[in-house]
């Protein structure tokens, strides 16, 4: 070819680059954020996609174990089996007390569909969650990012307008099922660093790391 | 154009459990090599999968088939994750070297390959425009998501030269394939 390749437009460029995978956390973090917020980056984003995906050939398959039982366990969480459950919620939602409450793992079987869900994150944090909220159950799943620091713990908040957060308990694992809150579309769960235990007095301390609205399906 | 995937990610968009497990079985060792090779240990891969399946399930709603096929998307989500992951590491990624190579060396299964074929050889007849380092680069950035830091040490360029290289050889390519 002769002619000097002319650049690629800004815009186009960033895309192309998120797609290809090239970025770095902070320039990363700031795509993702944007493909939220603008239908035309996002449209520049999955032209790229759909351009390179010939190069999803070089994949191999792999074996994959069958990971459904506790793909389905944390989607489709259990009904508790006890009533004592909404007892240990009273005694959350009255804070402070929650900060040691290990959350618990239900077991199996037929669970009601989600009915809202939230999408957790922040620009300047790799830590992303999942949550939804079916029955009387909250599932938080972990979607990207690492455990607390040593020393810290993540606390679990949901806000209603424009009230002061209430705690839902410190994150034990990277999943976790809970009894539902009282909540509704536009509830916002987000999730602070704080000291061990959780933050003292029962409010947030620390920076928020992820937060979404809560939204009906 | 017939596209089973995408089939069933409407019918897991409407809460289809049944299509939930059918999506798993189909496409759950496709998605399991794109983690293997991108977090390069099997641990971490399995972990990824669980969370990118669970995504499938809370975001099959915003699949949309005009925007492509179905399959295209559960890899971006699959890539996506695993180079979040990648990222958000502290250290150098400590690859699993036979992990690793055992994806690499794995030959695509019959069916993989015969969807390609057309669209394949266009990419790949695209990738021969290009010089080979930066063809290298470019198919290595892809598949396994290295960084522009990473890839400017491998090849040896400072990294601004390595950002031009790969921004100039994406729109070569886009040229290429619009032709």
């Amino acid at each position: 070819m002769t002619s000097t390749p002319l650049d690629l437009p800004e815009d186009e460029a960033l895309a192309a680059e998120y797609v290809l995978g090239s970025l770095d956390l902070a320039e990363r973090s700031a795509a993702e954020a944007r493909l939220r917020l603008d239908a035309g980056f996002a449209a520049l984003v999955n032209d790229w996609q759909n351009r390179l995906s010939d190069l999803n050939e070089d994949y191999a398959e792999a074996e994959a174990p069958n990971l459904l039982p506790q793909i389905e366990a944390r989607l489709f969480p259990q009904a508790p089996k006890s009533r004592r459950w909404f007892g240990w919620v009273a005694g959350a939602l009255t804070a402070g007390a929650i900060a040691v409450a290990a959350f618990v793992m239900l077991p199996p079987p037929a669970p009601p569909a989600p009915t809202m869900t939230a999408e957790l994150s922040a620009e300047a944090s790799p830590l992303r969650y999942a949550a939804a909220i079916a029955g009387d159950q909250l599932t938080l799943t972990r979607t990207a990012g690492t455990d607390a620091e040593a020393g810290k713990d993540y606390e679990l908040w949901i806000i209603e307008g424009d009230k002061a957060p209430v705690s839902l308990g410190v994150l034990s694992e990277a999943s976790v099922t809970i009894p539902a809150p009282k909540a509704a579309a536009g509830y916002v769960l987000a999730i602070t660093l704080e000291p061990k235990g959780g933050g003292p007095d029962g409010k947030p301390t620390g920076p928020i790391l992820a937060a979404g609205p809560l939204k009906n399906i | 154009m017939d596209d089973p995937i995408a089939d069933l990610l409407g019918k897991i968009a409407a809460q289809d459990r049944a299509a939930f497990r059918a999506i798993y079985s189909d496409a759950s060792a496709k998605l399991m090599g794109v983690l293997l090779r991108i977090l390069g240990n099997r641990a971490e891969a399995e972990d990824a999968l669980q969370e990118v399946f669970t995504r499938v399930w809370l975001r099959a709603n915003r699949y949309d088939a005009d925007k492509g096929r179905g399959m295209t998307w559960l890899i971006a989500l699959a890539r996506n994750h695993a180079i979040d992951r990648l990222r958000s590491r502290r250290e150098i990624q400590s690859d699993d070297e036979d992990a690793m190579n055992a994806v690499i060396d794995t030959t695509p299964r019959a069916e993989t390959r015969l969807i390609a074929v057309g669209e394949a050889k266009r990419i790949n007849q695209c990738f021969e425009t290009l010089e080979a380092d930066k063809a290298a680069a470019l198919r290595g950035a892809y598949l396994t998501g290295t960084s522009y830091l990473d890839l400017a040490a491998q090849f040896n360029v400072p990294l601004n030269t390595m950002r031009t290289w790969l921004r100039r050889s994406l729109l070569k390519l886009k040229e290429c394939m619009e032709q």
